[in-house]
């Protein structure tokens, strides 16, 4: 069952290795951040501290371009029904 | 009395012995059973974005959370990020695809 030498049983422990770890998360609405992971749940419910957000744009035109807002965050609670993914730090 | 070998229950030896039955027909197994099947192996997963991710499948669970290993993520058949891991959320999962012989 186990696909690799990490030793993860279920998905969620993907998670629950990255805690205290900066993570990347993928969310709707074009959106994507890192933060510190801080605590999480079930439904992916985040506690995100030291957050970056980025917001990709598309703007309509002659050719659509795609600017990228950026916001910072101190501590932020992202709703588990935005997740699409997250990514923990690479570890070696 | 008895010492006489009893017959082998199945003998054809000098005919052609069929090749062993393929272990749990991945083809004809339920939708758990295929899932079963490609733990470990290379998969598309495509997501209702439109958006793929191909890695190889660690796990999954029962609301088709995924984890991936070696990601691509790939937006109109380009590569546009990779991810060493990745927690896939599984609401966001439209199908997944085996990339490799299961």
């Amino acid at each position: 069952m186990d696909g690799s030498s990490t030793g993860i049983q279920e998905p969620l422990d993907l998670i629950r290795l990255s805690l205290s770890e900066r993570v990347f998360v993928k969310l709707r609405g074009d959106r994507e951040m890192t933060g510190i992971l801080h605590a999480y749940d079930g439904h992916m419910n985040l506690i995100l501290s030291d957050v970056e957000e980025k917001i990709m744009i598309v703007n309509e035109g002659e050719q659509a371009t795609v600017s990228v807002a950026k916001r910072k965050m101190d501590m932020l609670f992202v709703r588990g029904d935005g997740v699409i993914l997250v990514s923990p730090p690479s570890r070696t | 009395m008895d010492d006489s070998p009893p017959p082998p229950p199945n003998d054809a030896p000098d005919t052609q012995t069929p090749p062993p039955p393929q272990q749990t027909s991945i083809h004809t197994g339920s939708p758990t059973d295929f899932l079963k099947g490609v733990v470990g192996k290379k998969v598309i997963v495509r997501l209702n974005s439109g958006v793929d991710y191909r890695g190889v499948l660690s796990c999954l669970d029962g609301y088709m959370n995924i984890a991936l290993e070696q990601t691509e993520e790939h937006v109109e058949g380009n590569v546009t990020n990779r991810y060493g891991d990745a927690f896939i959320r599984g609401n966001n999962v439209l199908y997944i695809s085996a990339a490799e012989a299961i």
